[in-house]
């Protein structure tokens, strides 16, 4: 378990960790989701010893190592340039933390060639960095990190400079990882879909500062306030409250919306707005719209309600949510 | 826009006649009056007592000068791009100073520093160690001479392999030296060889600076350098003054094939 208190880092003026507290469960899968900028990677390097704090304390597993350097924190960490060993070998680049503890020579041998078949580098023992693709560097450096049992492994934006495709296969191979060796893990992304797809749990930073903890489902479902709500996925304002496109739902006239928010015991707005443009999306359809009062904003329907409904561009409308929260914040949304 | 035909082979000669007649012309020169005589009397003239003593002086002093400088521009390339350094502005323009500073005006400021009534010349009375007027003079006006060529090949790889490297080997569990003996050394390996190479050229052609605080004795106290000088201007020995040349530039030659070869390695690898 990874335990911060108070953590406060500064940069001349500039606060990047205004007093956070963050407490990671043993064998959790925890994702760092923010902005560029919010402090994610400060958070994570403070963690792991590579940044000194100007107040707070870190603990792992019980033991307080705010002023332990990065060598005695039982730590992995893997940076998003993969920061691989460019002269040494895969082999050598897997086998450093081992050879630095003097373990005997077959032992070594024996761990990096599983870490290897692990990671899916099997027969590429001899090969350098640059002879690696940006995916197998970043598995390499998995490799590296894991091979001195770290009670913790720290991973930095790990997939942010691998394309899409790439980006995807490996963050369920992570998950899978995970699921199979239980290490104590923090991921940092400020991609939501990379957040809500890996992590048990997710802590949203924002300006320094932890906006909301839990689970990825009620993150989603239950945001606390609106820069959660809109950081972890499309929102549409309805009147004074920030909703999921794919919780609006159109009437065609307002008593018939009124009965049904009523049967649904659903709260809010009702809307009056026009169908600008209905797009087909494969699966769903998204229909934009502009409500009353000049506001523009996005619904997202099934195809079979888009087919039975068959909303047409100029077609006046009610709109309303299935599910909103009391009324946010007004400002605006970060 | 596109260069004619004629202006580019007007451009390609221009540039063929400078190269010639600036570089391969003299050089031709001295080989010519070297070898014209055939290969026993260079052979002699380069075994005289006074070359050879000049030979292994020239060789002692670039065995001192590339450790000290190999030491002192590695610890301070790491300082200037690693480390929180005070007055970081002043530090490059002192390690650039001997670029701008004319290698005589070196030996002045050696023999002011170090001589009879020099701050520090009291060290010869008390100890009898002769500074000015011996080796010690001599290699420290070629250590200062070749101070930044260490620093300058360094310094910017460090800058391009950043810090993550030396990151990951510490969250690894290693300690500095560790951290530096096999990550950062091996990382630099290639611009402090150029700058060993460069320091190695620079120091066996040093005349400036090692005149000035050399005795100048042959057989004792001159460099190769010094030797081609005093047996043309005080010997009247043209002869012998080409055939200490060519074997200076004999020895400037090995050391740029040995860059060559190790530059080659390095794009094979
Ligand atoms: N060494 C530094 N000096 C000055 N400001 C820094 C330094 N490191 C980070 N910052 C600032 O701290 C803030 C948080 O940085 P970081 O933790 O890297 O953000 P994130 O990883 O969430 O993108 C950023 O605004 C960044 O500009
Ligand atoms: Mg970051």
């Amino acid at each position: 378990m990874i335990t911060v208190t108070d953590a406060r880092k500064t940069y001349g003026d500039f606060v990047a960790l205004d007093d956070v507290s963050l407490e990671i469960p043993a064998g959790s899968l925890t994702a760092l989701l923010g902005p560029s900028g919010s402090g994610k990677s400060t958070l994570l390097r403070s963690i792991a010893g590579l940044e000194d704090l100007d107040g707070g304390n870190v603990r792992i597993d019980g033991e307080d190592v705010t002023h332990q350097p990065p060598q005695h924190r039982g730590i992995g960490f893997v940076f998003q340039h993969y920061a691989a060993f460019k002269h040494m070998t895969v082999r050598d680049n897997v086998a450093f933390g081992l050879t630095i503890r003097r373990r005997p020579k077959a032992e070594v041998a024996r761990k990096v060639d599983d870490l290897l078949e692990i990671v899916g580098l099997d027969g590429f023992q001899h090969r350098y960095p640059a002879q690696l693709s940006g995916g197998q560097r970043q598995r390499m450096a998995l490799a590296r990190a894991l091979a001195v049992d770290p009670q913790v492994l720290l991973l930095d934006e790990p997939f942010g400079a691998l394309d899409a495709k790439v980006r995807a296969d490996l963050r369920r191979w992570l998950r899978r990882l995970h699921d199979e060796v239980h290490v104590t893990t923090v991921l940092v992304t400020h991609d939501q879909e990379e957040a809500l797809d890996v992590a048990d749990r997710i802590a949203v930073l924002n300006k320094g500062r932890i906006e909301q903890v839990g689970d990825p489902v009620s993150l989603y479902e239950r945001p606390e306030n609106d820069f959660v709500m809109s950081f972890l996925g499309a929102v549409s304002r309805l009147g004074d409250r920030l909703v999921r496109p794919h919780d609006i739902v159109l009437e065609r006239d307002h008593a018939t919306a009124a009965s049904r928010q009523a049967a649904e015991g659903a709260v809010g707005p009702l809307v009056a707005a026009r169908v600008d443009r209905v797009v087909r999306l494969g699966f769903e359809v998204r229909i934009e719209l502009t409500a009353d009062d000049g506001e523009r904003f996005v619904a997202q329907v099934t195809r079979a309600e888009a087919e039975r409904r068959r909303y047409t561009a100029g077609e006046d409308v009610v709109a309303w949510a299935l599910r909103s929260e009391e009324p946010v914040g007004a400002g605006p949304v970060a | 826009m596109r260069t004619s035909r004629r202006a580019t082979l007007a451009l390609r000669t221009l540039a063929l006649v400078y190269l010639v007649g600036l570089l391969a012309v003299p050089i031709v020169v001295i080989l010519w009056r070297t070898f014209g005589e055939g290969l026993g009397p260079f052979l002699a003239s380069v075994r005289t007592p006074a070359a050879v003593s000049a030979l292994n002086l020239s060789l002692l002093i670039v065995a001192i000068t590339v450790p000290l400088n190999v030491v002192f521009g590695v610890v301070t390339a790491i300082a200037l791009a690693r480390w929180r350094v005070p007055f970081r502005g002043v530090v490059q323009a002192v390690v650039d100073l001997p670029f701008a500073v004319s290698p005589i005006v070196v030996g002045v400021s050696l023999i002011m520093l170090w001589g009879v009534g020099g701050w520090f010349g009291g060290l010869e009375q008390s100890t009898g160690i002769k500074v000015i007027f011996g080796l010690p003079g001599m290699v420290i006006a070629t250590v200062f001479v070749t101070l930044p060529f260490v620093v300058r090949e360094v310094e910017p790889v460090l800058h391009e392999i950043g810090t993550e490297q030396e990151q990951a080997a510490a969250t690894l569990g290693a300690s500095g030296w560790q951290t530096f003996w096999r990550i950062t050394l091996p990382a630099i390996r290639w611009g402090l060889t150029y700058g060993v190479v460069l320091t190695v050229a620079r120091a066996l052609g040093e005349f400036g600076a090692v005149i000035m605080v050399s005795s100048g004795f042959p057989g004792v106290s001159q460099t190769l350098t010094l030797l081609v000088h005093s047996r043309y201007i005080d010997d009247h020995n043209t002869y012998g003054a080409y055939t200490a040349a060519t074997l200076l530039m004999g020895l400037a030659l090995l050391t740029l094939l040995g860059m060559t070869l190790l530059d080659r390695k390095r794009t094979h690898r």
